[in-house]
């Protein structure tokens, strides 16, 4: 067989293959004409390949170098199709999809921002070495008051100014008189019981509801949430408070805050302060502070001259309100879901 | 407490900015309220704490100014020229009831002229917004936001018998007070009378009768000391707050007496004229001087965590009035006596909350290093995130509701007690007084807030506790978990049911029949895990829906979570799990209508033993025209698995035909195909 008749054989080849493949349309198309001209079997490729073994021999080097060209050529033009058809839209008789159609969607719930908030500080403090403890929101006065240095002339003990049962009444241990019981004022009720069953060192935070007979307004509800809390241990000072309280607003609010101490007055604590924390340059209020006094750890059988403590407390929903941007806290009670699902 | 800024430079030298004063004295426990400004005056308004009532007058103000900036205090002599009849001659003062009036002075003054005060008073009083009334009552006004020390005038004329008598209040007693109302007086109340009848409630308002007027001429002045809670309960029983009472409640010095009816008779003397009597009754007298207190100075750093130097500390103690006394101490520690003023000065923390307010607090560190300690969350709380994060997920919104509930509601579900509630001596909002003994009413409550909001899904949880009643111990508060869903019974039950999963995959919740006016007929139940009672679940009843003027279909139920606190699986462990493949069969069971799910499956599950993997329920179908009356049909898959060889469909299909058997013989159910 000729050169030049072989060598115009594997042209005509080369171009009807490519074109063929440049064709194709689809998978099917695609594959059809793979078999036809690369086919393993009986591809035309495979046929013309045969013929080579009847070119001259003198001629063979320059035949087979260019079959091989083609082949390379043809290879190539498959590997191209089949790219492009797999990147092509698809063509179905099935109806139009739209993808734009809303995904079916679960319902999912939230939880409440008081829940969050409350998450959120547990888990600071957690890291700052507090455990949670927990208490009674019903106590007796010995709780509530008498352990926390608040004696029975104290104005806090008015009966206007808590929440006292009608008529249950609690039969205090070693047979004495016999305690009305009201709802806690404030968390630190679970102070006086930790320390009463522990030994120190205590470090501990209580989180719950208290209650506080105020007139429900934009900024007050007369139940709310508190968190308390409380280390008691040899040495621990004031310069301890002041640094565990920035330590907790940098973790909660970030960036760099400062802490500042105005004197205040509680039965419970000696010294004690308003904290103040620093943030985007002003001064925010974060709650009430100071050292244990030392009739409250007397009251709980501790030494006062052996061990010092300080305690805090904060009004979760104002920190949450604070944080969300919530303007009226009694929207934390009505529990429309429009506000829940906001967090 | 308002304070006029010039009434306070009579005292103490002020030329510092007005911001600078206010900033500073609320860094000392004053918290700056507002600054006013009133003609060339300035109102600052003061918060003053309950311990300080020895600031409730200017010149307490003046004192702490004093001693911040370490300035000059100048007090009035208070020294009237005494020139008239003696006073014996003309009043006599009884005490009947010392506990309640531990100190009472009185002078007398004669021939004054009534008359409107002098420019200078008007604008001090205008500024702390003080109506001015006449010179006499304006003085004694004046002396009392002065000192803090209230004061009062009666008109001697009118006192019967010229005579005082301090005692309680007797029975029926009634009294018509400066402000024109009348107030029925009690034997708790310590009552001011003359020789017939009260002419004030003591600590709090003068009567009528004995009123200072343009006619008055002569005054006998009352200067006295009342007990705090005595006066604080009258206030609060007659509904009737005072300047006097807010001092009285608080507790004021009990040598002030003196000082301020001598400051206020000179006063007097300089506006209305008059004679003042010589002498002074002075009833009770001075009580025993305040103890000493030694303060320790390495407590100052033991508390504080700062050294203070000790010519600092004893220069703070002193400037504030205590009395420094000369002492074998030596430089280790500070004794004083504390002022007659600073009756909450009695221990030596209180003399180190002193110094450091003095000092400032902002000498106090924020960054020392405070030991670690470990820490871990509660099982409780991790059980409860869980429950929440799986709740959230089924499309429940968490509620968060209040502790107590009104009669009607609470009487409308308490699954734990027949107790009756505890309940509150007021309700903590509106009529809501009842310690709630479920949470359930509360969140029904909850869920028609939302239907009149038009809030069409509304799935909401709580987790909070309930108050269960014990007699002569504290309540038990049970940590609850109740729901209130738009959908069904078994919509409700299938989220117990992944909760009790979530929480413990292995515990299996069971069920029995329960009824509750609250809950639908034959759609309640009692539910179970391992036997113990861990709740009720029922579609809301026709009545209970009317209860809570609820128009949708709404299912409820409340589990304790004690229960599953209990037996919460923190820490799973690993179990290896068969290569093996799983064969499936499907059964289709007709039986009687009778026949429930929980006796099929257990027939099941015996007979289909260890290969059995999972029991899956499909479905219910009922058709009594291919099925027969009274019949159903229950579409069942059963997954086998041998753990350790390929389980054959023979066995598989031998394994079910088995089960058929044995459903056939206790439910005479027939296999359907």
């Amino acid at each position: 067989m000729a050169l030049t008749a072989f060598l115009a054989e594997l042209d005509d080849l080369a171009r009807i293959g490519v074109a063929a493949f440049g064709n194709a349309r689809d998978p099917v198309a695609l594959e059809a004409a793979r078999i036809e001209f690369l086919g393993a079997k009986s591809g035309r490729i495979k046929a013309i390949q045969k013929s080579l073994g009847q070119v001259d021999k003198a001629d063979k080097p320059a035949a087979g170098k260019r079959f091989n060209e083609v082949k390379l050529q043809l290879e190539a033009a498959l590997v191209t199709a089949e790219e492009r058809i797999r990147q092509a839209p698809v063509a179905s008789d099935e109806p139009a999809f739209d993808i734009t159609l809303p995904g079916r969607r679960v319902r999912l719930g939230h939880l409440h921002p008081i829940t969050r908030t409350i998450d959120d500080l547990k888990e600071i403090m957690g890291r700052l070495g507090f455990s949670v403890a927990e208490g009674p929101e019903i106590e007796d006065e010995w709780h509530n008051f008498e352990a926390l240095n608040i004696p029975r002339s104290h104005p806090a003990r008015d009966s206007l100014e808590n929440f006292y049962l009608a008529t249950a009444q609690v039969n205090r241990p070693g047979g004495e008189h016999a305690s009305p019981l009201l709802l806690r004022s404030q968390t630190s009720t679970v102070q006086i019981r930790v320390m009463e069953r522990t030994p120190p060192p205590v470090r501990i935070i209580s989180v719950g509801r208290v209650y506080r007979p105020d007139t429900a307004d934009a900024t007050h509800y007369p139940m709310f949430h508190q968190i308390e809390g409380l280390l008691v241990d040899r040495h621990v000072t004031m310069a301890d408070l002041k640094s565990v309280l920035r330590l907790f607003a940098a973790a909660y609010f970030g960036g760099e805050v400062h802490i500042r101490f105005r004197p205040s007055f509680f039965p419970f604590t000696e010294p004690s302060v308003e904290v103040d924390m620093s943030w985007n340059d002003v001064w925010i209020e974060m709650g009430g502070a100071g050292m244990v006094d030392p009739n409250v750890l007397r009251a709980v059988g501790y030494d006062p001259e052996q061990v010092s403590g300080f305690a805090f407390g904060l009004g979760i929903e104002r920190v949450c309100a604070r944080r969300h941007n919530v303007t009226d806290i009694r929207e934390f009670y009505k529990n429309d879901v429009r506000f829940l699902e906001q967090f | 407490m308002l304070v006029s800024l010039n009434w306070l430079k009579t005292y103490v030298a002020l030329d510092m900015p007005v911001e600078e004063l206010t900033h500073r004295l609320m860094m000392a426990g004053f918290n700056h309220e507002s600054s006013t400004p009133v003609g060339d005056d300035v109102a600052i308004d003061l918060e003053v704490t309950s311990n300080r009532p020895d600031c409730l007058g200017h010149i307490g103000v003046a004192r702490e100014i004093a001693v911040l900036w370490q300035r000059a205090l100048t007090l009035p002599k208070a020294a009237p020229q005494a020139k008239g009849k003696p006073l014996n001659t003309l009043a006599s003062v009884v005490v009947d009831c010392p506990d309640l009036c531990p100190r009472y002075t009185a002078r007398a003054i004669t021939g004054m002229r009534v008359a409107p005060s002098p420019p200078w008073l008007l604008r001090r009083l205008a500024t702390i917004g003080q109506p001015a009334i006449n010179n006499v009552v304006d003085v004694t006004n004046y002396v009392m936001m002065e000192s803090g020390q209230p004061l009062h005038a009666f008109d001697l004329e009118r006192l019967a018998g010229g005579k005082i008598v301090v005692r309680r209040g007797r029975q029926g007693e009634k009294l018509e007070a400066i402000d024109h109302k009348t107030y029925e007086l009690t034997t708790e109340m310590c009552v001011i009378a003359d020789r017939d009848h009260a002419v004030g409630i003591a600590g709090i308002m003068g009567g009528a009768s004995s009123e200072v007027t343009a006619a008055t001429r002569n005054i006998l002045l009352e200067s006295a000391l009342f007990d705090p809670s005595a006066i604080r309960a009258a206030a609060r029983r007659l509904n009737l707050q005072s300047d006097s009472s807010y001092r009285f409640e608080r507790g004021l010095d009990p040598e002030a007496t003196d000082w301020t009816s001598r400051r206020a008779c000179e006063l007097i003397l300089e506006l209305a004229g008059g004679e003042l009597a010589s002498g002074a009754i002075d009833v009770g007298g001075s009580p025993p001087s305040p103890k000493p207190i030694v303060l320790r100075l390495p407590q100052l750093e033991r508390i504080l965590g700062i050294e203070v130097p000790a010519t600092r500390v004893r220069e703070i103690l002193a400037a504030l009035g205590n009395q420094l006394v000369s002492d074998g101490h030596g430089h280790h520690a500070v004794e004083v006596i504390p002022p007659s003023w600073r009756r909450d000065l009695e221990r030596e923390i209180d003399l180190v909350e002193e110094v450091a307010r003095i000092h400032g607090y902002d000498a106090i560190p924020e960054d020392v290093n405070v030991p670690m300690a470990p820490s871990a969350r509660t099982a409780e709380d991790r059980v409860l995130e869980q429950l929440r994060n799986t709740l959230t997920a089924l499309g429940y919104d968490e509620a968060l509701t209040i502790s107590v509930v009104d009669e009607a509601w609470s009487r409308t579900f308490s699954p734990w007690t027949d107790a009756e509630p505890l309940q509150l001596s007021m309700p903590i909002l509106r009529r809501a007084d009842r310690m709630r003994r479920s949470l359930v009413p509360s969140l029904l409550a909850a869920r028609r807030t939302n239907e009149t909001l038009g809030n069409l899904i509304c799935e909401l949880f709580e987790i909070a506790r309930a108050y269960l009643p014990r007699a002569g111990e504290l309540p038990q508060e049970d940590l609850m978990l109740a729901l209130a869903s738009g959908g069904d019974f078994l919509s409700v039950k299938g989220a117990i049911e992944s909760l009790v999963a979530r929480v413990n995959p292995a515990l299996e919740l069971t069920v029995e029949p329960a009824r509750f006016d609250l809950f639908r007929a034959g759609r309640a139940c009692a539910l179970r895990v391992d036997g113990e009672l861990l709740g009720y679940l029922g579609e809301v009843s026709d009545d209970g829906r009317k209860a809570f003027e609820l128009r949708s279909a709404t299912t409820a139920a409340e589990i304790r979570l004690a229960p599953l606190l209990d037996r919460a699986v923190l820490l799973p462990q690993y179990q290896s799990q068969s290569s093996m493949p799983a064969i499936e069969r499907d059964l289709n069971l007709v039986v009687d209508e009778r026949v429930r799910w929980s006796d099929l499956a257990q027939t099941v599950r015996s007979r289909a033993g260890a290969l059995l993997e999972r029991l899956v329920y499909r479905d219910t179908y009922r058709d009594p025209q291919r099925l027969g009356a009274g019949k159903k049909s229950l579409l069942l898959t059963v997954v086998l698995r041998q753990p350790d060889a390929t389980l054959t469909g023979e066995l598989a299909d031998a394994l079910r035909d088995a089960i058929v058997a044995d459903c056939r013989a206790a439910f005479g159910a027939e296999l359907r195909s």
